[in-house]
């Protein structure tokens, strides 16, 4: 189960009363506004009009002026922040002040499934350019519609599909799983990383169109032809 | 229908690759078009767009002076102000050269190119290299943004991030001048093309200007190339991106090496094998 304290960066996820929009709660507030405005272009075509937003915070202090700017990026997105999720009192009463509701949690709720099985998230579907300098890390297979230029780093629990050019940095498998991919129509990274493998792009590439899987066989990080790996697989 | 201003940003992250260059030549461009153009110098400390300009003796107050806490230091905005004698719809707004980028705040930044889109058509804000505070005063009060980059992979790195983070502070759309274009190197495979930049920064172009020797030279006489009455191909790239900033759809120059004469038609027969 996802909880403030389990996420290393901004997530947004749909429920059925609306969003949930997860705070990490040791980011800089800057580097917070910067992640939200990033997950909200990625995914904006994603999500209707109108949307309620309910922000979870866990641990994490927010004051009123925070709350407020957090409040006018999602307006600005026509989304509405209603609610503030907190265990802290003072973000509690700056949320109210603010006019949200608040659901306050005296502990935070736990996990159902117990620390040390990864929690397996849904799959981070980002629509944009992953641009040198952004890292983007989820506990789940990342999707990329658009390229991932040099200097851009993807780190999923899961797979990674690039529908574009691969041209940073992949490490899938993050927390130990052999068995993820990447993926990429035109595979010209800098640095492919599986579980604990790591590898460069090799020298000879195919001609660029043609889709490639990278995938871990005997100990090595091997690249195959999208076409011809389905086949052996 | 407002009729105030808009303030453009001029940046890069790389340093070096003619962003000062290119906000004096375009400034003195658009005021040739009759559009009245401040210059303003956000470099705080490294300040250069009053040396490429020739302005450096008349520098008397900078932008600091006019947000001195001290009201006996403080002068007024239009004091600050230098207009180019050279073309009177041009003014520069100086940077301090003795302070450093910590100086200003982006809030104050803000409010002053606020009050100049008042009078004037165009605030070029020319940024200084880097992506730390002299960067984000910079981009503080601006609403659009031209990435200037050389087509060497350090400079095109260096701009995809900065095009990142101002995506991310919404200032979107950021139009790229590919700056510093050798024709011939691109045709030997040496130097990457436009569509190589294109291809990873994916933003629309505003324009393409190629080496030139000129600039040197004026740099150092402090006249924007611009204003020369034979423009080579640099000055007339300039002039051609100050029409598309006003709207104006102008064909892009074909920069191609020109082959004249026997040798060259000899030589172009070889080089396509």
């Amino acid at each position: 189960m996802l909880t403030a304290s389990s996420v290393h960066q901004v997530i947004f996820k749909g429920s059925p009363e609306g969003l949930r929009l997860y705070l990490p709660e040791d980011t800089a507030f800057d580097e917070v506004l910067l992640q939200l405005q990033q997950r909200i272009d990625a995914g904006e075509r994603l999500w209707s009009g109108g949307g309620k937003v309910s922000l979870e915070c866990g641990q994490r202090l927010l004051d009123g002026a925070q709350i407020q700017s957090i409040q006018e990026l999602l307006q600005s997105h026509q989304l509405r922040l209603t609610q503030v999720s907190t265990t802290r009192h003072q973000t509690a009463v700056a949320a109210a002040v603010a006019g949200l509701s608040v659901d306050r949690d005296l502990q935070e709720r736990q996990p159902v499934t117990s620390p040390d099985t990864p929690v397996v998230e849904e799959p981070l579907y980002l629509q944009q350019t992953i641009r040198s300098g952004v890292q983007i890390v989820h506990n789940g297979t990342i999707v990329v519609l658009g390229d991932v230029n040099p200097g851009g780093e993807l780190l999923a629990q899961g797979d990674i599909l690039v529908w574009g050019s691969l041209r940073g940095t992949a490490h899938a498998g993050t927390k130990g799983n052999e068995n993820a991919l990447i993926m990429a129509l035109n595979l010209a990274p800098m640095q492919l990383r599986i579980a604990k493998f790591v590898a460069r792009a090799p020298e000879d590439s195919p001609a660029p169109g043609q889709a490639e899987v990278a995938y871990i066989s005997d100990g090595n990080i091997r690249i195959a032809l999208l076409s011809e790996f389905g086949r052996r697989r | 229908m407002s009729t105030s201003g808009k303030v453009i940003v001029i940046t890069s992250g790389k340093g070096g690759v003619g962003k000062t260059t290119t906000s004096a030549n375009l400034g003195m461009a658009l005021a040739s078009m009759g559009k009245k153009v401040v210059l303003v110098d956000a470099d705080f400390g490294l300040r250069n767009l009053d040396l490429l300009l020739g302005l450096e003796n008349r520098v008397v107050y900078t932008i600091l002076d006019t947000l001195s806490e001290n009201e006996n230091d403080r002068c007024r905005l239009d004091q600050a102000l230098i207009k180019d004698k050279r073309q009177p719809n041009l003014a520069l707004l100086p940077a301090a050269q003795t302070r450093d980028k910590s100086a200003i705040t982006p809030e104050q930044m803000k409010k002053v190119t606020a009050e100049l889109t008042e009078s004037y058509d165009y605030v070029l804000v020319d940024c200084p290299a880097g992506i730390e505070q002299g960067f984000k005063n910079a981009i503080a009060g601006a609403s659009e943004a031209i990435v200037v980059t050389t087509p060497e992979v350090s400079a095109v790195r260096d701009a995809d991030r900065v095009i990142g983070l101002m995506e991310a502070s919404g200032l979107k759309h950021p139009r790229l001048i590919l700056n510093r274009l050798r024709p011939q190197m691109v045709e030997e495979n040496n130097m990457m093309s436009v569509e190589d930049v294109l291809d990873i920064l994916a933003i629309k172009l505003l324009g393409v200007v190629p080496e030139d020797e000129q600039v040197i030279i004026t740099t150092n006489r402090g006249e924007p190339m611009v204003l020369s009455a034979t423009p080579t191909q640099a000055a007339q790239a300039f002039l051609n991106i100050a029409r598309r900033i006003e709207g104006e759809e102008v064909p892009f120059l074909s920069l191609q090496v020109p082959d004249s004469g026997f040798m060259g038609r000899l030589k172009a027969l070889f080089r396509r094998r």
